[in-house]
């Protein structure tokens, strides 16, 4: 056994503080930022010759893989939108009803879709009192008022798909039968609506005190 | 043959010597494990676009800009129309968008900077993976805190398989912020069943990243349909 120096006493600390590090590296349990893109050891092939979505190409001139599709063309089973927005009237007259039921799944998606793509603006409950709303955008018309109860299941579909005023399309964000749970989900909000209404004003105020609670 | 001084001195070398490769062998070989050298990436974008601010405060759905992500193997970056939708109107003069603006009227992309990002050889379905109920807070961890998005997990081919062998210790089941829609259960209601719950560090380095606040697991996790397949060409085709 050596004779202890001073200078093992640092070099056991530092040892003993390596190991650590690279325990704690190791064990993911330590992590830091970097902008520099990951390195890569042996990149063989990680980047292959060949665009992927969104990715930038070198085919074409404006770099762009993601490419507008030539006019007239519509993706493989799809179908474009084909009214804007003012043909209101031939939306009404293509689809009179809407084609798809109501079931419990339908109105289960569509409450999934008009929580994620409606809800921002027209509210939790169609008043127009979106988080978006709050932050300065355009209140939109409440959803639930009698004019709208009254539209037909093709004029609100004609709204989601083709937009209206400020509002945009979806129907690039939207499946069809999506949008039509939409509509379907529309009309229980509106139901629900009618229902609150009918009950005394007292009882509605402290229910939507408890709404705004839970939404915290 | 030599000294014993001399002896002693070679004996010095070589072993100083054949433990210090051993040690740099062992370093380079596990330090260079995508969980060090790709957890934590966090490129500056073109836009300061914060997540923060759009999921965790406004409650915008991750749906809602990636859509399609339900559909597709690709989860979209948002189109320039997506982000113009609300800006046409909210800070809509704010020079923090001009590159936002400046596309939507030119019609040119907005070149946003990867953080994610596969080998070309591994095909990673994110529509599948939806299906399966599984949130995307699991692989991207807590977006809705994130300021500048950043990479959480190692995205290696044994943190994928340790998913794919235990999902239960693993999975973050879908959560009301991400939007997804996983069908319905038997009772009637939807497979979201974590509404609004902070997202939990799963038990082992998952996320590798410490989150803001760690929560301790508290979430029930839904019956999941079954492990994830393990042959090679279930990810390598």
């Amino acid at each position: 056994m050596r004779r202890l120096r001073w200078w093992h006493i640092p070099l056991g600390i530092a040892a003993v503080a390596f190991a650590v590090f690279w325990v704690l590296v190791l064990s993911g349990q330590k992590t830091w930022f970097s902008e520099q893109p990951p390195l890569m050891i042996i990149p063989d092939m990680d980047d292959q010759f060949r665009v992927d979505p969104q990715e930038a190409s070198r085919f074409f001139a404006d770099r762009r893989s993601f490419r507008t599709p030539p006019e007239h063309t519509v993706p493989r089973n799809a179908s474009a939108y084909p009214f804007g927005q003012a043909d209101v009237a031939e939306a009404e007259k293509r689809f009179p009803t809407a084609p798809i039921p109501a079931t419990p799944f339908v109105l289960a998606l569509g409450k999934n879709r008009y929580e994620a793509f409606c809800q921002p603006c027209h509210g939790p409950e169609g008043k127009g009192d979106g988080t978006i709303v709050q932050r300065g955008f355009v209140q939109p018309p409440d959803l639930t008022r009698p004019e709208a109860r009254a539209y037909s299941d093709g004029r609100i579909f004609h709204v989601i798909s083709a937009g209206q005023n400020i509002m945009p399309s979806y129907a690039g964000k939207l499946t069809e039968p999506e949008r039509w749970a939409i509509v379907h989900y529309i009309r229980k909000l509106q139901q629900s609506a009618m229902t609150a209404a009918a009950v005394p004003a007292g009882a509605g105020a402290l229910s939507q005190v408890n709404k705004r609670g839970e939404g915290q | 043959m030599f000294t014993p001084r001399t002896d002693r001195r070679i004996k010095q070398v070589v072993l100083w010597g054949l433990g210090s490769l051993l040690t740099a062998a062992l370093v380079t070989y596990f330090g260079m494990h995508n969980r060090v050298t790709d957890v934590g990436y966090r490129p500056q974008q073109p836009v300061p676009f914060s997540h923060k601010l759009h999921v965790g405060e406004l409650g915008i759905k991750c749906v809602y800009c990636h859509a399609g992500v339900e559909r597709s193997a690709h989860s979209p970056v948002p189109t320039v129309s997506t982000c113009m939708g609300c800006h046409l109107v909210v800070k809509a003069e704010s020079p923090r968008l001009a590159l936002v603006r400046q596309a939507y009227e030119n019609g040119t992309p907005l070149e946003w900077r990867r953080v994610h990002k596969l080998p070309d050889y591994v095909h990673f379905n994110h529509a599948r993976h939806i299906r399966a109920g599984i949130d995307c807070a699991s692989c991207h961890g807590p977006v809705e805190r994130m300021g500048v998005v950043s990479q959480v997990a190692p995205l290696s081919m044994g943190w994928c398989l340790d998913c794919h062998r235990n999902p239960e210790r693993y999975i973050i089941p879908a959560r009301e912020i991400s939007g997804i829609f996983t069908g319905l259960r038997a009772n009637g209601q939807t497979v979201q069943l974590a509404q609004s719950t902070p997202v939990t560090n799963p038990p082992y380095g998952m996320w590798s990243t410490p989150v803001d606040t760690p929560e301790i697991a508290g979430v029930p996790m839904p019956k999941l349909p079954g492990r994830g397949p393990e042959n090679c060409s279930s990810c390598h085709y």
